[in-house]
């Protein structure tokens, strides 16, 4: 039984190749801008005030490890390919309710459950395009720039990355479950993604709400850490692994219990 | 399958019903969709299900599907009972779905639709319904008309051989040479054994093509009637056009009800013999008539009640 996986995944084609292929651009442009950043970084390091510094989890700018942790996977792959990963989700169950394609699909002898199991097992499709084009074109970034990467770290980057965006597919299919308009859970898995992203960033800038980012995804996932200082924070992937599996249950218990 | 064993332990009786209806209740807040509905359909015919729309047939069709939760009260289809999940999962190997609203993938072609609910369900009938009833299947189902989407819907709900057919609003959107053939095509399924539950809120085509009727009206079933009393339930709309005001009382006969006279044109709804119309009418310089299928609701307050007591017919 894995029409609905199927169905998903061809759906998901298109959207994961546009926003890789946008992603590549984008990280392609950032590498040319590299040297001069560079040069500049220990300006650029004076003149942002630190929480901005912070906020985006810049450090060692100048160094290869630096940029592509604090500029690239901290914007591109924290905040970018989250929201995509929410957003997505977000419509995966709310459309085929309105749409009353999930009345044909459930009167077929298919469980729920395995509807929604179904469903966001069919995000390998942006994970497995945006993993493979985004280290196909730092890998070629930095060959070009002269430069080298760690390649464990590098690898480490990406692996870990995946439960971060595996979360936030969680929060946007609790959203779809629970939100019958799909634009609504849709807007809202992006903006509570979002949200989450920038708490952790502002939460880090004074002590007394430092707790508050335990409860966002983003401070269980440091990209700079991993490459600069080759810390990978296994412990920390698996709180978010076991985040996206609860998040998982919620959606399935809601999603059992109501009317279509 | 152990939903059945089951079933047939606790009653011979129980093991005939391919449907069963037991005080079937779903409220939403104050208003009652369905309330305290109870019926069976017996296996290999086609059971009629009228009202008008509103009337909570939908809501039937969804209850007995699982997509809703019933209230209270509870319903068994081929042996599986609604509430529990995990038979009703199984059972629908055997039952078909032709929903009034049909949800396809649009970007798929008819082709791709087929295939996914191939993958679901099995589809060795595929071809010989497409013979029938011919949606174009190399063309995305978003530039379908409403008769190839109801096409589309007829193959995908019959593709795989199930013993039960549920069927809301089976021909709206087809042609009427269309609907002819659907409603011949349901007759020789439930010959060859199938049991069709045809949901509709066209007297006419209920006649036609069912054994039995239930008649719900506002959520409650009315009546359960078989088609030889229905037929003579029946009725049409009449629309007559005379050249100059004609009186009221000389005109109208106890059979029609709901007259309305504006000027020289007078509607109403009869309720006796074709035959005894016409006769009727022909007495009387008549410039127009039109005869159409009349408004069911009123039909069934003339039959029915408002309280829903079956009157004499």
């Amino acid at each position: 039984m894995t029409a609905v996986l199927r169905n998903e995944s061809e759906r998901l084609v298109r959207g994961s190749v546009v926003l890789t292929g946008v992603l590549v651009v984008l990280v392609a442009f950032l590498f040319v801008v590299f040297p001069s950043i560079q040069r500049e970084a220990e300006l650029f390091e004076e003149v942002y005030p630190t929480f901005v510094l912070d906020l985006l989890g810049i450090v060692e700018l100048h160094t290869i490890e630096g940029f592509v942790g604090g500029y690239i996977f901290a914007f591109v792959w924290v905040l970018i390919a989250g929201i995509y990963f929410a957003y997505v989700s977000g419509g995966m169950v709310s459309r085929d309710v309105r749409t009353r394609r999930l009345d044909l699909t459930l009167a077929s002898p298919v469980s729920r459950e395995s509807v929604v199991f179904q469903k966001v097992a069919a995000l390998w499709v942006p994970l497995v395009a945006l993993n493979a084009g985004l280290l196909a074109t730092v890998l070629v970034g930095v060959t070009l720039l002269g430069e080298s990467i760690d390649p464990v770290s590098l690898a480490m980057v990406h692996l870990l990355g995946v439960p971060y965006l595996l979360v936030c597919a969680g929060i946007g299919i609790v959203l779809s479950v629970r939100i019958d308009r799909d634009e609504t859970a849709q807007a809202a898995a992006l903006v509570v993604t979002f949200v989450l992203w920038l708490v952790d960033g502002l939460s880090q800038m004074s002590p007394d709400f430092e707790w508050m980012g335990g409860f966002t995804p983003s401070r269980y996932y440091d990209p700079s850490a991993i490459l600069v200082h080759r810390e990978y924070a296994l412990f920390d992937a698996t709180i978010l692994l076991a985040a996206f599996l609860a998040l998982l249950g919620i959606a399935v218990v809601v999603f059992v219990r109501r009317d279509i | 399958m152990c939903a059945r064993t089951q079933a047939a332990e606790t009653g011979s009786e129980k093991q005939t019903a391919t449907i069963r209806l037991d005080g079937l209740t779903k409220r939403y807040g104050e208003i009652i969709a369905n309330d305290d509905v109870s019926f069976e359909v017996r296996p290999g015919e086609i059971f009629g299900y009228l009202g008008p729309n509103g009337a909570g047939k939908t809501t039937t069709i969804r209850l007995l599907l699982g997509l809703i939760k019933p209230t209270s009260g509870s319903a068994e289809v081929l042996g599986a009972d609604v509430r529990d999940r995990r038979a009703l999962t199984e059972a629908k190997a055997e039952v078909g779905y032709l929903p009034d609203e049909l949800g396809f993938e649009e970007r798929l072609t008819g082709r791709q639709v087929l295939d996914y609910f191939a993958r679901m369900r099995g589809d060795e009938r595929r071809e010989e319904l497409l013979d029938l009833f011919r949606p174009p299947l190399d063309r995305p189902v978003e530039t379908y008309s409403s008769g190839n989407r109801r096409m589309l819907g007829i193959v995908q709900a019959f593709m795989h051989d199930p013993e039960l057919v549920i069927m809301d609003e089976p021909t709206s959107g087809l042609d009427p040479l269309k609907q002819d053939r659907m409603h011949a095509f349901v007759a020789e399924e439930r010959d060859a054994g199938k049991t069709i539950f045809f949901s509709s809120h066209v007297l006419s085509e209920v006649q036609h093509v069912c054994d039995r009727v239930g008649i719900v009206r506002e959520g409650k079933l009315v009546a359960l009637e078989n088609i030889d009393d229905l037929l003579e339930r029946g009725g049409k709309r009449v629309r007559v056009q005379f050249p100059e005001p004609v009186d009221e009382d000389r005109f109208g006969t106890s059979e029609m009800i709901d007259v309305e006279t504006v000027d020289r044109t007078v509607r109403f709804t009869y309720t006796g013999e074709p035959a005894t119309l016409l006769e009727h009418l022909v007495q009387f310089r008549i410039e127009d008539v039109d005869v159409g299928d009349p408004k069911l609701d009123d039909i069934f307050k003339h039959y029915y009640g408002d309280d829903g007591d079956a009157e004499a017919g």
